[in-house]
């Protein structure tokens, strides 16, 4: 059946769902979301689902602000009948070689500059924070309360109820198989559930986002990385904060039901869009986590499993307007901090599409900084 | 009631062994599953549920569901349905979702 929108956003992950929502708030009418399966089939629903505030860069720092304390207030706001299970136990980020600490240090003056309460931490001070953690692994640490992890369906689903009674359409099971381009502009979106008339478009297609970009003719430099996490049998409450490394490549939290989340980053992980399980990463990451937080030794890996993060040349978003195809726009590139950027994603999104003045510091991640090598520097990611 | 045939494990009677249970001196055969001994000795309540407090007993006996977690030698989230019994264990009823220890 043929349908006609003012807008059709491409994915129904955490991007999709604020984008939806955030313009049904300012009022925009006939919005459909087109999810090729169930909501939060893709990224989102894989994802690590943590939030920190602790960045060496004060545009992430001020955009991670942003979304923490939106999600304090998002149950309220969002009138989410569930409870999006954010836990604010804070992030304890460990230091293992001398660059890193000497990085923290500036990090965290910087944070403090910027309101973001976070102090730095001799091993000893560390360890009483997470008293199963071996500190003679690590030279310093720094920690945000603030931070924290939160349930990724239950947030989606949050911002996705709030943008239906809004009016906004959701076409799950529904696959995008082509955008019609005409004289430079956006004019409709072929699905396999028919063809959408709309003048804009928004590619919130996360792993997916290059495909969907080619469908319009338009070129994102990111490719699909594997990632993958698993999660052990729940266990009474014992480590509040999530542990997190760069260097040392590990990311360790234990949800409100009990069970521990770990991730990293492995080697030669595929660009092609797989999203299957490796006995590699269930060995690396189980030697680890029980070399790092030694109690965990005895915790039974209940699955793991594996997700795509959207990597940009720079590891940095991706908030932009086509510059070649009127219509037509793209959040994505989030390489693996799209979750905690999404009330962001949907505040700047909907400002862009709306010609608004963007209310956040989001002016250099556009598509035309990688053509123009004005590359974006973070130095504190995994 | 003892389990002697079970259709998914095989375990022949073994030596009479002690083992406790919260506190007190049960007894049992080595190598059936510890919660066949502890069925057999009359104790019928596992585990409790975790939102409502509800008593969990013998149910799958395969190690699947859970029903059975109890702390066995300072270990918790042990499936006491599959685990087999030896001299001297130390059974507990775990509380909540367990401790490491």
């Amino acid at each position: 059946m043929n349908k006609t929108a003012s807008v059709v956003i491409i994915g129904g992950g955490i991007s999709g769902a604020s984008i939806a929502y955030n313009l049904a708030k300012k009022g925009v009418k006939d919005i459909i979301v087109v999810e090729k399966k169930f909501l939060t089939s893709g990224s989102t629903g894989r994802c690590g689902a943590g939030i920190r505030m602790q960045w060496g860069t004060e545009m992430n720092c001020r955009l991670s602000k942003f979304s923490t304390e939106f999600y304090e207030t998002a149950n309220e706001v969002l009138e989410y009948e569930g409870d999006i299970e954010f836990k604010q136990g804070g992030y304890l980020i460990v230091a293992a070689t001398e660059k890193e600490d000497e990085q923290f240090k500036k990090n965290v003056a910087l944070q403090n500059s910027l309101g973001i309460p976070t102090v730095y931490l001799t091993p000893k001070e560390a360890k009483k924070i997470i008293p199963h953690m071996d500190e003679t692994k690590i030279i310093s640490a720094t920690f945000c309360q603030k931070d924290g992890h939160l349930n990724p369906f239950h947030t989606t689903q949050a911002f996705a109820n709030a943008a239906e009674r809004l009016g906004v359409k959701f076409m799950k099971y529904t696959e995008v198989t082509g955008i019609k381009v005409e004289n430079g502009k956006v004019v409709g979106v072929q699905t396999d559930k028919g063809f959408i008339s709309t003048p804009v478009v928004v590619n919130a297609a996360g792993g997916y986002s290059k495909q969907i970009g080619e469908m319009a003719g338009v070129d994102i430099p990111v490719y699909a990385e594997r990632h993958q996490i698993l999660v052990t049998e729940p266990v009474n409450q014992m480590q509040d904060p999530m542990y997190m490394g760069f260097a040392l490549n590990v990311y360790i939290q234990q949800t409100p039901h009990g069970s521990f989340i770990m991730g990293r980053s492995g080697e030669n992980e595929p660009r092609d869009l797989r999203i299957t399980s490796s006995w590699d990463f269930t060995e690396k990451m189980a030697k680890d986590a029980c070399t790092l937080l030694p109690m965990l030794k005895d915790l039974r890996v209940v699955r793991q499993w594996a997700g795509l993060y959207t990597m940009s040349p720079d590891r940095q978003p991706i908030y932009s307007k086509a510059g070649n195809v009127e219509g037509f726009y793209m959040s994505t590139g989030f390489s693996g901090h799209g979750f905690m950027l999404g009330p962001v994603t949907g505040v700047v999104m909907s400002e862009m599409i709306l010609g608004e003045k963007p209310s956040l510091p989001i002016e250099k991640l556009g598509l035309d900084r990688f053509e123009k090598g004005e590359l974006l520097f973070e130095p504190s990611v995994v | 009631m003892r389990i002697k045939e079970h259709p998914i494990l095989s375990f022949s009677k073994g030596r009479k062994v002690q083992f406790t249970f919260d506190g007190k001196a049960y007894e049992g055969y080595e190598g059936e599953p510890i919660a066949a001994a502890l069925h057999a000795a009359g104790v019928m309540v596992l585990g409790h549920s975790h939102d409502k407090q509800r008593p969990r007993g013998f149910y799958c006996a395969i190690g699947n569901c859970s029903s059975c977690l109890m702390v066995v030698n300072n270990e918790p989230n042990v499936r006491t349905c599959t685990e087999p019994l030896k001299e001297g264990m130390v059974v507990e009823t775990q509380k909540g979702k367990g401790d490491l220890r």
